[in-house]
C-alpha cells in the first residue's frame, strides 16, 4: 500500500528539500505537494470522496491567502479527518504560533532546520512515527 | 414702735374729756420708749421699717398726743409725734407719712400755718391730713382747713373706732401707693435692665461688626460685594494682592472688565441666576491681572435679594490650574509616546516576524541545495568545487544562527516576562536531554547536584538561559580534554551570606529576600580576567569562529534574560583553568524551595 502524505507549502525550494530529505532517508512514502491551503482542503475534500485521506499532513503555518492554522482549523472540523495526523512546518521558531497550533489540534510542529542533515534527521523521526508506527485513521472515526 | 397696752381704754376716756382743756403739763415725753424718740428727733429717717407705715401725729399736748396714739396702736403702725408745727415740718423733711393728724390750734404756728407749709413742700403736698379739732371750731374754719389740702376733720371728742377707721384707710392708701410706687420702681428696674441689654447687645454687635470687617480686610481670599447688575461695590485687600488693581479701581467694575473672554458668558450666566436669588455652585475662571496676564480664581457667591447684594468669595488656584494643565500636556505627550512607542513595538513585531519566517526561507534553501551537491557528488564538483560549496552551506547556517540569536535577544529585550515557578532540575534535564547526541560524541559529563531547587522566574528565558551557559560549557573546551560540566546552585540569603562563599561574591540581589544561585562550572579554556565584563556585550567574542563557532550574541541574552527577570549574572575564571558562570535569579519562597533542597543534596548524574 502507498503512503501519501500530502504536503502543502508554497516555497518551491522547500518543496524540492523536503523530496531530497525524504529520499535520503529511505522513507517509502508518496509526497502529494500542494500549493496553499484552499488546495490543500480541496484535495483533502477530494481525498474524502475517492481514495481515502492521506497518511498524514505536513502543512507550512505560512501559507497565501488561507494560513497553515487556518487549514488546521478546517481538518479537525471534519468528522472523518478528526484524527488524520497533521505536522505544521514553520521557519520561525517563535512560540506564538506553535501554541496557537496546539491549541487547534496540530499532533507535532517542527521548526525547518536550516541544513538538509538535519531536515533528513527529522524527516526519518517524523515518518518512524507517524507513518510506519501510527495505525491508519479509519475514516469513519 | 410699740405703744404701752396699759389702761389704754381710760388713758382715752380721759383724753378725749380733757380735749379740750389746754395743755398744761410739760410734754417733753410723749411716748413710753424715750430711746425711739431721741432716734426721731435727732433726725435719723424712721423709713419705711418693712411693711409699717408712718403716721405722724402733731399737737402741743402730750396727754393728747399720747391718747391719739393710744387710739391708733391696734392698727400696728409707726406712730411719730411732734409736739410743734416745726417739728412736724422737719420730720416731714426726712421721713413720708402715709397720714398726718394734726391739731388745729397750737402755739407759734397753728394747724393751718403748719399745712400751707406742708402743701408747698413738693415731697409732702400729697401727703392727707387730718384736723384734729373740737366741735366748737366754725365751719369758716373748716373750709379753710379743706382749702389748705385736709382731707378730713375729726372732731373732739374722738370715737376711736371712727378714728381708726379714717386713718387706717389712709393707711391702706398709702401702702397701695407705695406698693404702686414700687412696683414702678421695679418696671423701671426692669425697663433699666432690659435697656442695659439692649445697649450691650449693640455694643456686641459693633464689636462683631468690627470683627467682621477685619476678617474682611485680613482674609487671604478674595471677598467682595457687588450689585444685581454684577458691579463690584466693595473688595478687600486680597483682590490687589492677587489681580493688582487697588480698591479703588475696582469698584464699579463689571465682569466683562476683569474675566476673560471665553469664561464671560460663564459669569454672566451665574450673574443672571444670582439676580433671582438662586444660589451658584463653585466655579473657576481666568481673571485679567492688571499686567495683562491671566490667573485662574475659583468663585462661591450667594445672592442677598432683599439686598440687592452678591456675596462673593474668590480663591486664586492658578498654580493648582496650571499643575493640572501641565499634568494633561504631560498625559498627552505621553500618551503620544506610548502610542508611538506601541506602534514602534508593533512595526518591531512584524519585522521580526518577517526576518524568521523570510528571511530564513533563502538561507534554508541555500544550506540544503549546497548539502544536497555534496550529496556524493564529490567526483564532479572536484576538490575545489567541494570546497566552496560546503563553505556556501556553512556560511547560509552561521548566517541563519546570527538570525536565530538576533531575534532572541530581541525577544528576551522586549518580551513581558510573566514570572512563574521554575523548577531548575525539570529545565536542566531537558537540556542535558536534547544534548544527548552531542555529549556522547565528545564524551562529555554533566554532573548536576539535584535539586536544584525552584526560582520564581519566566520559564522560556530561564531554558534559553541556561541553554546558553550549558552550550558555552560544552564548546569552549580544549581539543584535547572532554567536557566537564558541574551544575549547582546555593541559597543566597538578603545580608549576602552564602553558603560555599566563593571569591569575588557579590552582594546578593537587592530587594529579594532570598535568591538562588546557580553555578555552571566547566573544565574549558577560561576566560581572562580583562574580558570578564566585555563577554556579556553584542557580538562580542573573544576566539575567531573557525576554532569556536557561535555567534557572539549567547552572553548577551543571558545577561539580558537575567537583568529583566530580576536577577543577576557574572563569572570567576582564569585562562585556561576553566569557568564558573554564575546566575542569580528570585528565590521562590513557598513549599519544596529551599527546605526541600536543604534537606537532600544527593548529586544526581
Amino acid at each position: 500500500m502507498e503512503n501519501r502524505i500530502l504536503h502543502v507549502e508554497d516555497n518551491p525550494d522547500d518543496v524540492v528539500l523536503m523530496n531530497l530529505a525524504f529520499s535520503r532517508a529511505g522513507i517509502a512514502a508518496r509526497l502529494h505537494v500542494v500549493n496553499d491551503g484552499d488546495e490543500a482542503i480541496a484535495e483533502l475534500e477530494k481525498g474524502a470522496r475517492g481514495g481515502g485521506p492521506p497518511v498524514c499532513v505536513l502543512l507550512d503555518v505560512k501559507l497565501p491567502r488561507v494560513s497553515g492554522l487556518e487549514v488546521l482549523a478546517w481538518i479537525r472540523n471534519q468528522p472523518n479527518l478528526k484524527r488524520l495526523p497533521v505536522i505544521l512546518l514553520t521557519s520561525s521558531s517563535q512560540t506564538t504560533d506553535i501554541n496557537r497550533a496546539y491549541d487547534l489540534g496540530a499532533n507535532s510542529f517542527l521548526v525547518k532546520p536550516p541544513d538538509l542533515d538535519a531536515l533528513t534527521q527529522l524527516v526519518k523521526t517524523v515518518a518512524h512515527y507517524w507513518v510506519q508506527t501510527n495505525v491508519r485513521p479509519v475514516a469513519s472515526m | 414702735m410699740k405703744i404701752a397696752k396699759l389702761a389704754i381704754n381710760d388713758s382715752v376716756q380721759e383724753l378725749v374729756s380733757d380735749l379740750e382743756e389746754p395743755v398744761t403739763k410739760n410734754g417733753s415725753v410723749a411716748g413710753p420708749d424715750p430711746a425711739k424718740k431721741n432716734g426721731v428727733d435727732n433726725g435719723k429717717p424712721i423709713g419705711k421699717l418693712n411693711s409699717k407705715v408712718n403716721i405722724l401725729l402733731v399737737d402741743d399736748r402730750k396727754d393728747k398726743l399720747l391718747a391719739l396714739g393710744a387710739v391708733l396702736a391696734p392698727l400696728g403702725q409707726n406712730v411719730v409725734e411732734a409736739h410743734s408745727g416745726k417739728e412736724a415740718l422737719r420730720l416731714l423733711l426726712k421721713n413720708e407719712f402715709a397720714v398726718i393728724l394734726m391739731d388745729v390750734s397750737m402755739p407759734t404756728m397753728d394747724g393751718f400755718e403748719t399745712a400751707a407749709m406742708i402743701r408747698k413742700r413738693p415731697s409732702s403736698e400729697h401727703t392727707p391730713i387730718i384736723f384734729v379739732t373740737s366741735i366748737g371750731n366754725s365751719p369758716a374754719q373748716m373750709y379753710q382747713g379743706y382749702s389748705l389740702g385736709a382731707v378730713d376733720y375729726i372732731l373732739t371728742p374722738i370715737v376711736p373706732d371712727v378714728l381708726r377707721a379714717k386713718v387706717s384707710v389712709f393707711v391702706d392708701l398709702w401702702r397701695k401707693t407705695e406698693h404702686i410706687k414700687q412696683q414702678a420702681e421695679r418696671l423701671r428696674e426692669v425697663e433699666e435692665a432690659e435697656h442695659r441689654r439692649r445697649l450691650a447687645e449693640a455694643e456686641d454687635k459693633l464689636e462683631a461688626e468690627t470683627k467682621r470687617n477685619r476678617f474682611f480686610t485680613l482674609a487671604l481670599d478674595m471677598l467682595g460685594i457687588g450689585d444685581f447688575d454684577g458691579h463690584l461695590l466693595q473688595v478687600n485687600a486680597a483682590w490687589e494682592k492677587v489681580l493688582g488693581y487697588s480698591e479703588e479701581e475696582l469698584r464699579g467694575v463689571t465682569p466683562d472688565k476683569l474675566v476673560h473672554p471665553g469664561d464671560l458668558p460663564m459669569i454672566l450666566d451665574r450673574v443672571q441666576i444670582l439676580k433671582q436669588g438662586l444660589p451658584v455652585e463653585y466655579f473657576e475662571l481666568r481673571c485679567l491681572h492688571k499686567d495683562g496676564s491671566y490667573r485662574w480664581i475659583g468663585w462661591t457667591a450667594a445672592p442677598f435679594p432683599a439686598e440687592k447684594l452678591i456675596y462673593i468669595f474668590g480663591r486664586n488656584v492658578t498654580a493648582r490650574r496650571e499643575a493640572e494643565e501641565k499634568i494633561l500636556q504631560l498625559n498627552g505627550e505621553l500618551e503620544n509616546r506610548i502610542a508611538a512607542l506601541t506602534e514602534v513595538n508593533r512595526e518591531l513585531e512584524t519585522f521580526n516576524y518577517s526576518i524568521s519566517h523570510d528571511l530564513r526561507a533563502p538561507l534554508r534553501s541555500m544550506s540544503g541545495f549546497a548539502q544536497a551537491l555534496m550529496d556524493g557528488e564529490e567526483n564532479k564538483l572536484g576538490a575545489q568545487g567541494s570546497d566552496y560549496v560546503r563553505r556556501i552551506a556553512n556560511s547560509a547556517k552561521r548566517m541563519d544562527s546570527l538570525l536565530q540569536d538576533l531575534l532572541e535577544y530581541s525577544r528576551v529585550a522586549r518580551a513581558s516576562m510573566p514570572p512563574t515557578k521554575v523548577n531548575l532540575d525539570g529545565v536542566v534535564n531537558e537540556i542535558v536531554t536534547l544534548r544527548e547526541r552531542e555529549i556522547q560524541e565528545t564524551r562529555a559529563s554533566i554532573d548536576v547536584k539535584s535539586p536544584l531547587g525552584i526560582v520564581t522566574a519566566h520559564l522560556p528565558t530561564v531554558q534559553q538561559i541556561l541553554a546558553n551557559l550549558i552550550d558555552n560549557g560544552l564548546k569552549f573546551v580544549g581539543k584535547d580534554r572532554s567536557p566537564q560540566l558541574r551544575i549547582w546552585t546555593e541559597e543566597v540569603a538578603a545580608n549576602g551570606s552564602s553558603g560555599e562563599k566563593p571569591e569575588n561574591a557579590p552582594a546578593p540581589v537587592p530587594g529579594h529576600q532570598r535568591s538562588l544561585r546557580i553555578w555552571v562550572e566547566d573544565n574549558g579554556i577560561g576566560i581572562e580576567k580583562e574580558f570578564h565584563e566585555k563577554i556579556f556585550g553584542l557580538f562580542e567574542r573573544l576566539h575567531p569562529s573557525h576554532a569556536f563557532p557561535g555567534t557572539g550574541l549567547g552572553l548577551a541574552i543571558v545577561r539580558k534574560g537575567v537583568e529583566r527577570m530580576g536577577g543577576r549574572v557574572g563569572l570567576e575564571s582564569q585562562a585556561e583553568r576553566g569557568t564558573r558562570f554564575w546566575v542569580e535569579l528570585p528565590a521562590d519562597t513557598g513549599e519544596n524551595g529551599f527546605k526541600a533542597r536543604r534537606e537532600s543534596t544527593t548529586p544526581a548524574n
